[in-house]
């Protein structure tokens, strides 16, 4: 035999054990369809609110800056063969996201033919914040635990690798970071830089990285102590090239797996900050900042009519609760499937 | 055990150290002006910021201000808050009970409930009540916070008209009481058993239970979720089989034997559980309108309130320390193997 021929043949990974204990798991299957759903929901959200679009004259700067007219937008929007179509889709301009108001009533209205799902406070489109909300939902996630994820694995894979007083003086401050609340630390943020809702990402991100650089760190040292590395080194491999080839790629695939989970925690901790008042400005379309329209139709009035406006925020809510949930149930499945004794 | 406690207990003022340097680091980001409003005392003052900024040399390096901000927090004068608009001090003495009292309502719940749920699930394992806890457990931990206050606040109290919201007014509580009611702690519930006036404390706790539950629905899930993995784990253990091949009751090696072991992994919980916690008081003291330090601290960080949002965070920085030493000392009392040098 060719001795080309007998590199270790990797198995695929929808074949392996940790996959088929995961797909398995009733609740990672209901999970990954609910996901699937708000994947959808995202991606279509210029086709599914077309008709507010034309519909709503506020909807002009969005389709201004898409380059199309008002009668044009059902036929633009709602074919895929249209350039338009991917432009809207694929790279909405951020006027977009500014929820299209039907007047400027104080008052919620109930569902009706051109608003299906009702309008809130100031009359803006819920059915519209709730689709676009989808795509603020996904962006924020994914760029927090993004930038939190860089910076946790280059603070962790330093610790890990340099290891003696750096590495001590890393997990002190991870420490200080983890113990600390994140809510406060938000706040404290969005006085000094201003609120909105990219400041509440990167604050968000400024604590979140301590907890994967800790788990990285952890998991460089479980596997600097394997025997392979210990291998490469007897072969006269230098340390960085030790710590690149041999440790890093080894090391880094639970953490990336299991930050990715966090995308769903992360949503719902932004949604409380726009609830708030310290993230999204009002009017964007963030599921967190359309519930805030409920405070004041719940906590003010008298008992016995706190669901006189129920769909300003039951529909947002829900939304909320279901991304939360759906990411929770696939990091519970993945977790379970990657530890078979827990 | 005691020199360990007295050696942690020297180490708070530096954690607020750092803190503080942290704080004024971040506070070089502001203009002289805004500083300035750090140092005020009266709403007089406001107006003569130039002054201020003068007297406290707030357009100079770091290492002077750093000097001058210490000295006065040293004097007891840790600001002004425009919010309540009285100086910070006496807004921390005047609505510390009120948060306490809603932390000491949830907490003894928060723990009893996950702790038993976690017992219950695992000793349960994979029977319908297991999976039943497990799916309520992650549903639970999907909730954010201000979604279970709103929907408590309107099926709890709107809809069903049951418990209330608000504390208790000092207003009312005079006219309830009459002249002779002694706060001994400031906390209504505990203050009207002292006094043997039930009605007060039932009035008090009628007005704790919504967001206290609130709380205990956010929280004990993560609890839930630790003490079942952890007590699968001590189940597992080789003591328990010696203990049950004794033939010791079910109950005695479950409660008795492994539920001791399993505890250690949910006191080190203890710590982001608190993070949590207050996270989650910020938000409940405002949608139930309970005046309470967190309500105190989200109106200045809309407000921009710098001076209220500083004092806020020393107190956060002192009460965990705080709690981190009483989890330390938790560990000892549950786990006699562990020795402090």
């Amino acid at each position: 035999m060719n001795p080309q021929d007998m590199k270790p043949q990797r198995e695929a990974w929808y074949r392996s054990k940790t996959f088929k204990r995961f797909r398995r798991n009733p609740l990672a299957i209901v999970g990954s369809l609910l996901l699937l759903g708000f994947v959808l929901v995202a991606f279509f959200a210029p086709a599914i609110t077309a008709p507010q679009l034309a519909s709503i004259r506020t909807a002009r700067p969005c389709l201004r800056d898409l380059g199309i007219k008002r009668d044009e937008v059902l036929a633009e929007l709602r074919n895929p063969l249209k350039p338009t179509f991917w432009k809207a889709t694929l790279a909405p301009p951020q006027t977009c996201y500014e929820i299209p108001r039907d007047g400027f009533s104080p008052l919620p209205k109930p569902p009706s033919k051109k608003h299906p799902l009702g309008v809130s406070g100031g009359s803006y489109d819920i059915l519209y914040g709730l689709t676009w909300g989808t795509r603020t939902a996904f962006y924020v996630g994914f760029l927090v635990v993004g930038i939190s994820l860089a910076i946790g694995i280059v603070v962790g894979g330093m610790s890990g690798f340099l290891g003696g007083t750096i590495d001590n003086m890393v997990m002190r401050v991870t420490d200080v970071m983890l113990s600390f609340p994140g809510l406060v630390f938000v706040m404290i943020v969005s006085v000094i830089f201003g609120s909105g809702l990219t400041t509440v990402m990167i604050a968000l991100a400024l604590i979140r990285w301590a907890g994967y650089a800790r788990f990285f760190r952890g998991d460089i040292l479980r596997t600097k102590a394997q025997e392979f590395v210990d291998a490469a080194r007897a072969i006269g491999a230098s340390p960085l090239r030790v710590f690149l080839k041999h440790v890093f790629p080894n090391a880094i695939g639970t953490l990336l797996i299991l930050a990715s989970m966090d995308v769903g925690s992360i949503v719902l901790t932004a949604a409380g900050f726009s609830f708030l008042g310290l993230g999204a400005p009002v009017g964007y379309a963030d599921w967190g900042q359309m519930i805030s329209f409920a405070r004041g139709y719940i906590l003010g009035t008298a008992q016995g009519t706190p669901f006189d406006f129920w769909y300003v925020w039951i529909y947002p809510s829900i939304m909320l609760v279901l991304f939360g949930l759906a990411w929770n149930l696939l990091g519970d499945a993945v977790r379970d499937a990657l530890d078979p004794k827990s | 055990m005691f020199n360990y406690i007295a050696r942690r207990l020297l180490q708070i003022p530096v954690v607020l150290f750092v803190l503080s340097l942290v704080i004024m680091g971040l506070m070089q980001l502001l203009s002289p002006q805004q500083r300035a409003a750090a140092f005020v005392t009266s709403d007089k003052q406001i107006e003569h910021l130039d002054q201020i900024i003068e007297k406290y040399h707030l357009d100079e390096g770091f290492l002077v201000q750093y000097r001058l901000w210490a000295s006065e927090v040293l004097r007891g004068n840790l600001g002004f808050s425009r919010i309540s608009k009285e100086p910070v001090l006496t807004t921390v003495r005047k609505r510390f009970p009120a948060s306490m009292e809603l932390a000491l309502a949830a907490f003894v719940p928060i723990v009893l409930v996950g702790v038993w749920l976690g017992t219950q699930a695992a000793t349960h394992r994979d029977s319908f009540l297991d999976q039943a806890l497990r799916v309520m457990a992650i549903v639970g931990w999907s909730l954010p916070t201000f979604v279970v206050a709103i929907w408590l606040v309107a099926w709890v109290y709107g809809g069903l008209g049951w418990f209330g919201i608000g504390r208790l007014p000092s207003s009312l509580l005079i006219e309830l009481a009459g002249g002779d009611f002694r706060r001994y702690t400031g906390l209504f519930t505990i203050d009207g058993l002292l006094n043997g006036r039930l009605d007060i404390a039932a009035e008090a706790l009628k007005r704790l239970v919504l967001p206290a539950a609130a709380l205990v629905i956010v929280v004990s899930a993560g609890i839930m979720r630790v003490m079942r993995s952890s007590m699968l784990d001590e189940l597992g253990k080789d003591y328990v089989r010696t203990a049950r091949a004794k033939g010791l009751p079910e109950k005695t090696v479950v409660y008795k034997h492994a539920r001791r072991n399993a505890l250690i992994p949910v006191i080190t919980m203890a710590g982001p559980m608190l993070g949590r916690m207050i996270g989650g008081i910020v938000v409940i003291e405002l949608i139930f309108n309970f005046p309470g330090l967190g309500e105190w601290a989200a109106k200045a960080a809309l407000q921009l309130d710098v001076t209220t949002l500083l004092a806020f965070v020393m107190l956060i920085g002192l009460i965990m320390a705080t709690a981190n030493l009483l989890v330390d000392v938790a560990y000892v009392i549950v786990d006699p193997r562990i020795r402090y040098e």
